[in-house]
C-alpha cells in the first residue's frame, strides 16, 4: 500500500517536472525562431540593416555606448562617458524616487479621502478626471512649468503614480464593510486604531493592485516623458538614437526597457500581489 | 435571580429616523424601558422591523439617540466604548488577523502587555473550543467557528454588558444548536450580563432568563416572559420534554404571532 | 451576481446620474473653478504658466471659430476608433486560438509577455525609422498597445469555460466550428468585454503619445505645439478635452457595455 502511494507521488512529481520542462521548451521555440529569422535577415538582407540591425551590432552598441567608460567605478559614479549605464541609472533613479514619494503620498491621501464617505463622493470625480487625463497628456504642461529635464520627467511619473494610488486606496477603504470599523469602535478603539487595524489592512489588496498598476503605467509614462521632455534616461536614449538613425542603439534600449519592466513586475510586484491575496484572501470583499 | 444590581438601564427610549427613499420619519422605537441585572441573559424577540437591531445599535453607541436615557453601570451611553461588547450578526472578526490576534484585539487596543494578552487569549480560546485554530485566518474557518471566535473576542475584552445581535442567524441549523448550547455553557461559566437579540422563538426561550417580546413597528415592549429553568439543565435533548420550556416557548410564540398578524393586516 | 435578466438601460442610468450626482458635480466644478481662478490670478505671467479658466474658454472659442478644434478632435477620434477596431479584430481571434489549444498557448505565452513589456510607446523610435513621422507610425503604436490586453483576456476567458460545456456540445454532435461559435465565444464574452475596454484605454494613451511624437494633427499634437508656441491656454484646453472625452467614452459607453455583457453572458451559476 505505502509503496504504491510513494510510487504514485514520485510519478506525479516527475510529471510536474516534465510539465515545466515542456512549457519551457515550447515557450523557447518562438524566441529561437525569431532569433533565427533575425540572423537570416542579416545574412540575406531581406530588410536592409537600416531597418533591422544585425544582432551583433545591437550587442556591439553596448560597447560603443560604454566606450570610454572607466570600468565599473566609472559606471557607478555616473561618469559622462558611460552613456548607457548613465541612462539606465537615471531612469531607475526617477522610478525609485517617484515610487518612494508617490506611493506613500497616494496611499495616505487615498485613505483619508476614503474615510470620509461624503468627502470621497466629491474626491472621486477628481480622481476619475485626473486618471482620465492620462499621464502622458501632462507632458506639455510639465515642460512649460519645469522646462526640459529631470523635474519634468519626475513630475510625469509622480503624477501618474499618485492619482492611480490615490484612487485605488480610496476605493479600497470605501469597499471595507462598515461592521469591521464598528467592531473596533465597540471595543473602545480610537480613530487611529480604526485606521491601523481596519482601513490599512482592509484596503491592502486594493493598494497592492494599485501599486502594480501605477508602476506599470508610471514606467510607460516615464519613457514617453523622457522622449518628449527629458535630457537623460532610456526614453531619451532611444529617441535621440532614432533621430540619428542609430537603429542598433534603439533596439538595445528597447530590450533593456522591457527587461527592466518585466523583471520588476514579474519578480517583485506580481509575487507581492499574489502574496497579499493569498495571505488574506479576497474573501472579505463586500458582497 | 442571583444578583440585584442593574447593569444596563434604559428609560423612556424613543427613536425616529428619516426613511432613505421617501424621507418620511420612521417610528422605530417607542418608550422602551428595561433593566438588565448582573449575570442575567435577556433575549429580545419580535417580528422583523420591530426595532430590535435599532435598540442594539443605540446601546452599542453606534446610533445616536435623542429621547430617553440609556446607561451602563450608571454611565450614560454617549458612543461606542469597551464597557459594552458587541457580537455582530455578520462575521465581523477581522479577516486580516489570526484567530488569537482577533480575540486579543480588545486587550491590544487597551494597551495590555503581550504576555498578559496571550495568557487571557488562551483562556478564551479554550473556553469557546477553538484550540488548535489559534493561528488560522478567518477565511480558513467554518461559519460556526467564526462566530465562536467573535464571541471569544467580545468576552476577552471583558465588557460589563455583552450585546449580541442575532449572532447565530447566518450559520446552518445544526451548528446553531451547538452554538446555543455553548453560549449557555459560557453564560454559566462566566456569569456575563448579556442582551441577546434574535428572531428565533426557540433560541430566545432556550437561552433567556427573561425574554422581552417586542411589538411590531413602532417597537414597544409588549410583554416579559420569565424562563425559570436552571442553566445546568438547559440541553436541547431535554428541552422537548421540559414542561417549563414548552410553556415559555408557546407563550412567546403566541405573542410574536399576534404581532406578525397585526403587521400583515396593516 | 445578480439574477436580473437585463441591466438597467442607458437612459435610466443617465437619469440617475442627473438626479444624484449632478448636484455634487456642480458644486465640485464651481469649487475647482474658484480655486483655479485664484491661483492663476496670484501667479506671475498666468498666460504662460496657468491661464485662467476664462482664458481657456476663450481659446476654445477661438479654435472652434477657426475650425481647428473639431478637426483635431475628429482626427484623434478616428485614429482611436480605427486603431481599436483593428486591434480587437486581430487580438480576439488570436486569443481564441491560444485559449483553445494548450500547446499553442504554452508556446506563445512567454513571447507575448516579453513583447507586452516593451510598452507601445517604446517601439515608437523603431517604427519611426521604418515609416517616418506618418500616420502609419502612429497606427503601428496603437495596434501594438491595443493588441495585448484583449488577446490575454480572451485567452483566460476561453480557459475558464468549464470543460463540461464543451463536452456537452460535443456529445450533441457539434462540430469544432460550432463549439467555437456556440460555446467558446459566448462563454468568453465577459472577458472579451473587459479586454476590449482595457485595450481601448491603452489605445487612447497611445494615440495621444503617438500624435505628440510623430507630429500628426490631433489633440496630442495640439497640446504639444501649444507648448512649443507658448500658447498654454491651448495646452490646458487640450488636456481637459482629453480627460472629458475619455470619461464620456469610458463611463457612458465602455463600462455600461462591459457591465451589460457580464450580466447577460456571465455564467451566473458558476
Amino acid at each position: 500500500m505505502t509503496t504504491a502511494v510513494t510510487a504514485l507521488s514520485t510519478s506525479i512529481q516527475r510529471r510536474i517536472g516534465r510539465q515545466k520542462l515542456r512549457k519551457f521548451i515550447l515557450g523557447a521555440i518562438p524566441f529561437v525562431f525569431l532569433l533565427v529569422i533575425w540572423q537570416m535577415n542579416t545574412a540575406f538582407e531581406w530588410l536592409p540593416p537600416v531597418f533591422i540591425p544585425p544582432m551583433g551590432d545591437v550587442f556591439g552598441a553596448i560597447i560603443t555606448l560604454q566606450e570610454d567608460c572607466i570600468g565599473l567605478i566609472g559606471a557607478i559614479t555616473m561618469h559622462n562617458s558611460c552613456s548607457m549605464t548613465n541612462n539606465i541609472f537615471s531612469s531607475m533613479g526617477r522610478v525609485i524616487l517617484a515610487a518612494v514619494i508617490g506611493l506613500p503620498l497616494g496611499i495616505a491621501f487615498g485613505i483619508i479621502a476614503g474615510m470620509n464617505r461624503t468627502a470621497s463622493k466629491f474626491l472621486e470625480p477628481i480622481g476619475v478626471f485626473a486618471n482620465s487625463i492620462s499621464g502622458i497628456a501632462w507632458i506639455p504642461l510639465a515642460i512649460v512649468w519645469f522646462g526640459v529635464g529631470w523635474l519634468t520627467t519626475l513630475f510625469i511619473m509622480l503624477n501618474t503614480i499618485f492619482w492611480l494610488m490615490f484612487f485605488n486606496s480610496m476605493l479600497g477603504v470605501r469597499g471595507i464593510a462598515k461592521v469591521y470599523e464598528q467592531s473596533v469602535l465597540t471595543m473602545g478603539g480610537s480613530r487611529m486604531d480604526v485606521i491601523r487595524h481596519v482601513y490599512l489592512p482592509g484596503a491592502m489588496p486594493s493598494i497592492i493592485t494599485g501599486m502594480r498598476m501605477s508602476m506599470g503605467f508610471g514606467w510607460r509614462a516615464l519613457i514617453a516623458a523622457e522622449m518628449v521632455g527629458g535630457d537623460s534616461g532610456l526614453g531619451f536614449m532611444i529617441f535621440t538614437a532614432s533621430e540619428e538613425f542609430k537603429i542598433e542603439e534603439v533596439f538595445l534600449g528597447v530590450i533593456i526597457i522591457s527587461i527592466i519592466f518585466m523583471a520588476t513586475d514579474r519578480y517583485f510586484l506580481a509575487p507581492l500581489e499574489k502574496w497579499t491575496i493569498e495571505r488574506w484572501g479576497l474573501v472579505w470583499k463586500p458582497t | 435571580m442571583n444578583a440585584m444590581t442593574a447593569k444596563l438601564v434604559v428609560e423612556g427610549l424613543c427613536h425616529h429616523y428619516p426613511d432613505e427613499y421617501t424621507g418620511e420619519s420612521v417610528h422605530a422605537l417607542e418608550d422602551i424601558n428595561l433593566e438588565l441585572y448582573e449575570g442575567e441573559l435577556v433575549s429580545v424577540v419580535g417580528p422583523s422591523g420591530c426595532g430590535k437591531s435599532t435598540l442594539l445599535n443605540i446601546l452599542a453607541g453606534l446610533l445616536p439617540y435623542k429621547v430617553g436615557k440609556a446607561s451602563v453601570d450608571g454611565k450614560v451611553i454617549e458612543g461606542p466604548g469597551p464597557d459594552r461588547g458587541v457580537v455582530f450578526q455578520e462575521h465581523a472578526i477581522l479577516p486580516w488577523r489570526t484567530v488569537s490576534r482577533n480575540i486579543g484585539h480588545g486587550l491590544e487596543i487597551r494597551g495590555l502587555p503581550k504576555e498578559e494578552i496571550s495568557r487571557r487569549v488562551q483562556e478564551y480560546v479554550d473556553l469557546v473550543g477553538l484550540s488548535g485554530f489559534e493561528d488560522k485566518y478567518p477565511h480558513e474557518l467554518s461559519g460556526g467557528m467564526k462566530q465562536r471566535c467573535a464571541v471569544a473576542r467580545t468576552l476577552c475584552a471583558d465588557p460589563i454588558v455583552m450585546l449580541m445581535d442575532e449572532p447565530f442567524a447566518a450559520v446552518d441549523a445544526q451548528t446553531r444548536i451547538t452554538l446555543q448550547e455553548e453560549l449557555n455553557r459560557i453564560a454559566l461559566a462566566t456569569k456575563k450580563t448579556i442582551l441577546f437579540i434574535t428572531h428565533s422563538v426557540d433560541e430566545a426561550a432556550f437561552l433567556a432568563d427573561r425574554c422581552l417580546v417586542f411589538s411590531a413597528r413602532p417597537g414597544r415592549l409588549k410583554q416579559i416572559v420569565t424562563v425559570d429553568i436552571p442553566r445546568e439543565k438547559r440541553i436541547w435533548e431535554n428541552m422537548n420534554a421540559d414542561a417549563e420550556f414548552i410553556r415559555c416557548r408557546d407563550e412567546i410564540l403566541r405573542l410574536v404571532r399576534e404581532e406578525v398578524s397585526v403587521a400583515i393586516e396593516e | 451576481m445578480q439574477s436580473k435578466s437585463k441591466g438597467p438601460s442607458l437612459a435610466w442610468r443617465f437619469q440617475r446620474l442627473l438626479q444624484i450626482d449632478a448636484m455634487n458635480l456642480v458644486i465640485l466644478i464651481i469649487g475647482v473653478y474658484i480655486v483655479w481662478s485664484i491661483i492663476s490670478a496670484l501667479i506671475d505671467n498666468p498666460a504662460r504658466y496657468l491661464p485662467s479658466p476664462i482664458a481657456v474658454a476663450l481659446s476654445s472659442v477661438d479654435m472652434l471659430y477657426k475650425g481647428l478644434l473639431p478637426s483635431y478632435f475628429g482626427d484623434t477620434l478616428m485614429r482611436l476608433i480605427s486603431g481599436s477596431i483593428i486591434g480587437l479584430a486581430v487580438g480576439i481571434p488570436f486569443g481564441l486560438v491560444l485559449g483553445i489549444n494548450r500547446t499553442v498557448a504554452d508556446m506563445f505565452h512567454p513571447i507575448m509577455n516579453f513583447f507586452q513589456s516593451v510598452s507601445g510607446i517604446a517601439i515608437f523610435p523603431i517604427v519611426v525609422i521604418w515609416w517616418g513621422n506618418s500616420d502609419k507610425t502612429i497606427f503601428a503604436v496603437i495596434l501594438y498597445t491595443a493588441f495585448f490586453p484583449i488577446a490575454f483576456n480572451v485567452l483566460s476567458g476561453v480557459r475558464e469555460i468549464p470543460i463540461r460545456y464543451i463536452s456537452a456540445a460535443r456529445t450533441l454532435g457539434a462540430s469544432r466550428f460550432q463549439v467555437i461559435k456556440d460555446v467558446l465565444l459566448p462563454g468568453a464574452m465577459p472577458h472579451i468585454a473587459t479586454g476590449s475596454r482595457l485595450s481601448i484605454g491603452f489605445a487612447w494613451r497611445a494615440v495621444i503619445a503617438g500624435e505628440m511624437l510623430a507630429g500628426q494633427q490631433g489633440l496630442g499634437w495640439m497640446i504639444f505645439t501649444g507648448q512649443d508656441a507658448d500658447r498654454t491656454a491651448e495646452v490646458v484646453l487640450g488636456m481637459m478635452l482629453i480627460g472629458v472625452t475619455w470619461i464620456i467614452l469610458d463611463h457612458y459607453l465602455l463600462r455600461p457595455f462591459e457591465a451589460d455583457t457580464i450580466e447577460r453572458w456571465g455564467l451566473v451559476q458558476r
